[in-house]
């Protein structure tokens, strides 16, 4: 087991006002398992992914990577995010370089490792390249190189094609397989697309709608390269769906039944 | 006839700016000499209070190689008095601004602190505090606390601003990636800033060249370009009194140039361009 939560519980407090945001929120990840965390706005996925990443504490409950506690000690995990997160000011290799850097690997085992990940990723070619220079499939190809640089045990991705076009999303998804493929690392990837789930995850986790919690894990045993048009992919596809439109329909009664509550992202 | 309209009409934008650029100074002499003019016909006698441009420039030419009339001291003196004066009130001001703008835009408890104290100093001009450090500074050093107080600010709310901006996904980022506060600090929030603090560098050295000036006039014979100026209108000597305008203008046109080339220089060098 890679990824440990139990019983996860997150308050936020904003404006005096208290929102739970997680509750009783459990979740197993294994060894160079691919998992899709799945659930309707405003549930809590990315909430989660910033408490495993370290960027958020929680109000009660655990969370184990690789069998120790987060929070405390810099965590083995690397996050790509959706608004891809580059410094402006580095060119695609400098910023692979970023996380050697301030753990003061010396500069030619930086460099070495940042051309490594880069030709990974296939940006060879863009190494001195400034992210205003480059595409957005381009800049989320450095971020995840910049994010497995560092080697993580666990490579976060916090709906990281969301803002890409739906060639490029497309195209990054099978790019993304190839990586892992290549790579074998623990993916835990947030995203509120039923498509790209099933066609990327190993195991789809539904949460529902807030305070968010699991719903259901769904496995999926269709081999990869994944055929989006096959009548087993659109069986998978139809069944998250369904589990998904319950929690979207309790989310949109609740809206509608309460006062205008304090919304939050996350 | 209509081979030269086509030809103009056909010449780039670029050229245009340039004959407009030369006219534009052409039609600025040419009303020089008018009010020039027009101050002498006015009182033959007196003879004109504002000397005409080849007088001024004649009179700059002169001032090259002679100590002036009414100062006894070459006008090269008076403006290095006034570069150092300005240089060193903007790099003091630059050295403390920086820091200070970072801190109190990434920690309230800073803010908290500093910000009544700024608010106190702000309303008061720099220009009203000359006098006053005229006596604490001396006639050198008190019109470099001057410029200080201008540079000061610009530079202080503009870095504040751009700490307090910064995405907040590339701290995240960040620390992710393992940085600690000091590297969030030197690594995300500082480059983050310098566009930030290159708009507060240019507004501060225009406010800078505008506050010594002044101040010089205060420090009476501490020297100095302002000095000059002042003490060659109170003697009459206008020739030179405009001669002392021009350099002025000259000087603060060059630094904020070198500052703007130093800012696409940086730009550069950051992948920014």
């Amino acid at each position: 087991m890679i990824i440990s939560v139990k019983d996860l519980r997150k308050v936020f407090t904003k404006e005096r006002r208290e929102v739970v945001a997680l509750d009783g929120f459990d979740l197993e990840v294994l060894e160079s398992e691919f998992v899709c965390l799945l659930g309707p706005s405003g549930c809590g996925k990315t909430t989660v992914l910033r408490i495993i990443a370290g960027l958020e504490s929680k109000t009660s409950g655990q969370v184990l990577v690789h069998g120790k506690e987060v929070a405390s000690s810099r965590p083995r995990v690397g996050m790509v995010f959706q608004e891809f997160a580059l410094f402006p000011w580095r060119s695609s290799k400098k910023n692979v370089e970023f996380g050697l850097e301030v753990r003061h690997v010396p500069r030619d085992g930086r460099s070495k490792v940042a051309d490594k990940y880069l030709d990974l990723v296939g940006l060879s070619g863009f190494a001195e390249a400034h992210p205003h220079e480059l595409s957005g499939g381009m800049k989320q190809r450095v971020a995840i190189a910049r994010a497995l640089a560092n080697e993580p045990e666990v490579l976060l991705m916090d709906e990281p094609f969301g803002s890409l076009d739906a060639q490029t999303r497309n195209l990054m998804q099978r790019e993304l397989l190839r990586i892992w493929a290549a790579t074998r690392k623990t993916v835990l990837f947030v995203t509120h697309s039923v498509d790209e789930a099933v066609f990327l995850a190993d195991r789809i986790v539904v949460m529902t709608a807030r305070p968010g919690k699991e719903r259901e894990s769904i496995e999926v045993l269709l081999p990869r390269p994944r055929d989006r048009t096959s009548p087993e992919f659109i069986a998978v596809r139809s069944r998250v769906l369904s589990e998904l439109d319950e929690e979207f329909e309790k989310a949109r009664a609740r809206e509608l039944s309460h006062s205008p509550e304090v919304k939050n992202n996350a | 006839m209509n081979a030269i309209l086509k030809w103009f009409k056909k010449m780039p934008r670029s050229q245009w700016k340039l004959i407009l650029l030369v006219a534009s100074i052409l039609l600025f002499i040419g009303v020089w000499y008018a009010v020039s003019w027009w101050t002498e016909l006015r009182d033959p006698v007196q003879g004109s209070l504002v000397p005409p441009p080849d007088e001024v420039a004649s009179s700059f030419y002169w001032l090259l190689s002679n100590k002036d009339r009414a100062t006894g001291i070459y006008l090269f003196q008076h403006m290095f008095t006034s570069l150092e004066r300005v240089f060193l009130g903007f790099a003091l001001a630059f050295a403390l601004a920086l820091p200070s703008g970072l801190l109190m835009g990434r920690s309230w408890v800073a803010e908290g602190l500093a910000r009544p104290i700024v608010e106190i100093f702000r309303p008061i001009p720099p220009l009203a505090w000359a006098p006053a450090f005229l006596i604490i500074f001396k006639i050198f050093w008190g019109p470099v606390a001057v410029v200080f107080l201008g540079v000061f600010f610009p530079i202080l709310f503009n870095v504040m601003l751009g700490a307090r901006s910064v995405d907040r996904t590339l701290i995240d980022a960040a620390r992710t990636l393992g940085a600690r506060r000091s590297d969030v600090f030197t690594k995300v929030v500082l480059p983050y800033t310098v566009p930030y603090l290159m708009t507060g560098v240019t507004v501060g050295l225009g406010i800078g060249w505008m506050c010594i000036v002044a101040a010089e006039f205060v420090s009476a014979e501490g020297g100095g370009l302002g000095y000059f100026i002042l003490a060659n209108s109170d003697f009459g000597y206008y020739p030179e009194m405009y001669a002392g305008m021009v350099l002025i203008g000259i000087l603060s046109v060059l630094t904020t140039g070198l500052a703007g080339l130093f800012e696409r220089e940086v730009y550069k060098r950051m992948g920014m361009d």
